[in-house]
């Protein structure tokens, strides 16, 4: 019996396969939307932090950032699902009265993904930060502002630059690393892939779809990302000089 | 009447020792020239006066606002009191690179000052008119030349109307053309009656602006008088060793 590229592969089925895996793009993006502010916020505590060396919470950021940086976020997800709720019946068993089966599951998900994206994020910030000329600080200080104006309205906006190839990226992860969270049971787009390739076994049509899907959401970011740096950056021309 | 007195200020880096012992009294309306061999704390000297450097030693009062060092934890409010009183102008200008000229000069008037946006639109360009550069308020500094980067910051500083000014050699890392271009506007200050501490290696200019001098050699003031006296008569021997110097690159190099 001869085979042919279509059995393994049919173009039509991938391409029917497309809207059904679709719907489940809001899933998607919520998940890194949410994972997105966590690391942004968490991130950025973590490199003032650092930046500013504040006494034995910098330490503590230190060894967080090890952590989320040396495990794979597969295993960081792996412990999450299983450990909080360990942890809350453990809680249970000293009087608490905690309904394990009630926490949503994408709560695991926003947690390892955001914790894990915050470790890199605030290195890009740390960076960031670190890049803002200390003379300007200076400058500013001399004036009379104190740290918490100098730090709103000099280091953070000129460091918000410099962090936006890197915020660009971080973004980008997370949305590929959604599909992850298919691990904890989130019925995400490759989760929704996973359930419609059990019924027909056509996987390779579905992970191939899947793969379209993530590049043209990447690229849309990319583009998006792109005019924001526009945004930000000193223009290379001076606007000419006006007639006094 | 003095505006400005230190007492017994002292300030070292590590085992380096740059401000040993300087007392000053600074009247209003005074023009301080500051001169003196590389690293003898000339700059240290200005930076402390706004507590940019915290000297380890010593008092500072300004008008109302006395400062015994080193600060304790009370203090450090009066630091930014008398900070907002007292500009200053840096060696290497510190312009905001990421704001346009006008906005480097609106910056301290809206955070610092709380004036209200209109009002301080207005002062800034006034102040960037009187350092001739008002049709660049749009610029950024990385599209300003070497001599007009330092007269925005300049007219930042103008801008918040300080008791006093700190300049901090504002035109040593110009070139001779654009060293001109500077002091033109530093002496029209200068004309306007503001009182001003000047660090400056142009031994000539600082004799026609100012109306005092000091010389600080290894951490102390040691003339200080008129620029007659001390650049013309000068009583100690490093001074007057630090001038002659200065006088034989004037000579010629060949007598015929």
């Amino acid at each position: 019996m001869d085979t042919k590229f279509s059995d393994y592969f049919s173009v039509k089925l991938m391409w029917s396969r497309i809207p059904y895996l679709v719907k489940k793009i809001p899933i998607t993006l919520e998940l890194a939307g949410l994972a997105f502010l966590v690391s942004i916020v968490i991130g950025l505590l973590i490199a003032v932090i650092r930046y500013k060396k504040v006494k034995i919470l910098s330490p503590i950021a230190t060894a967080f950032l090890s952590l989320m940086r040396g495990t794979p976020m597969l295993i960081q997800l792996y412990v999450a699902y299983y450990g909080i709720p360990a942890i809350l019946r453990i809680f249970n068993s000293w009087g608490a009265n905690i309904d394990v089966n009630v926490i949503p599951k994408m709560v695991y998900a926003f947690f390892a993904l955001g914790l894990y994206q915050a470790a890199f994020t605030s290195e890009t910030f740390r960076a960031a930060l670190e890049s803002v000329d200390k003379g300007e600080i200076e400058a500013a200080t001399a004036m009379g502002m104190t740290y918490g104006q100098v730090l709103r309205r000099i280091i953070v906006p000129e460091a918000l630059e410099n962090a936006l190839p890197g915020i660009c990226n971080s973004v980008i992860g997370l949305v590929k690393g959604t599909s992850l969270a298919s691990t904890c049971g989130i019925i995400e787009i490759t989760y929704q892939n996973q359930i419609l390739a059990g019924r027909d076994y056509r996987y390779l049509e579905g992970y191939v779809a899947l793969a379209i899907i993530y590049w043209i959401i990447t690229i849309i970011l990319e583009k998006i990302f792109k005019l924001v740096e526009k945004k930000f950056r000193i223009p290379e021309q001076p606007k000419t000089v006006e007639e006094v | 009447m003095a505006i400005l007195e230190l007492k017994d200020i002292h300030k070292s880096f590590q085992d380096n020792v740059v401000l040993d012992g300087i007392n000053l009294s600074v009247n209003k309306g005074d023009i301080v020239g500051i001169v003196g061999p590389s690293g003898t704390g000339k700059s240290t000297l200005l930076r402390s006066i706004n507590l940019l450097e915290r000297p380890e030693q010593g008092e500072i009062r300004f008008e109302d606002i006395t400062l015994n060092l080193p600060l304790k934890g009370k203090e450090r409010k009066s630091v930014t009191a008398l900070r907002k009183r007292i500009g200053m102008v840096f060696q290497k200008f510190y312009l905001f690179e990421h704001k346009t000229a006008l906005q480097n000069v609106m910056e301290g008037l809206i955070t610092v000052q709380k004036k209200p946006k209109k009002e301080t639109e207005q002062i800034a360009l006034d102040a960037l008119e009187k350092v001739g550069l008002k049709a660049w308020k749009n610029h950024y500094p990385k599209h300003m030349s070497g001599g007009q980067q330092p007269r925005v910051a300049i007219a930042r500083t103008l801008a918040m109307k300080p008791d006093i000014i700190l300049l901090d050699e504002p035109t040593s890392a110009l070139d001779p053309e654009l060293v001109t271009e500077v002091l033109t506007t530093i002496k029209a200050i200068a004309e306007q009656g503001y009182t001003m501490l000047l660090v400056s290696h142009e031994m000539d200019f600082v004799s026609k602006i100012s109306n005092r001098v000091l010389f600080l050699d290894g951490g102390k003031i040691i003339e200080d008088g008129t620029p007659e006296e001390v650049f013309r008569h000068p009583k100690s021997d490093r001074a007057k060793e630090f001038f002659d110097k200065m006088n034989k690159l004037k000579e010629p190099e060949f007598f015929i």
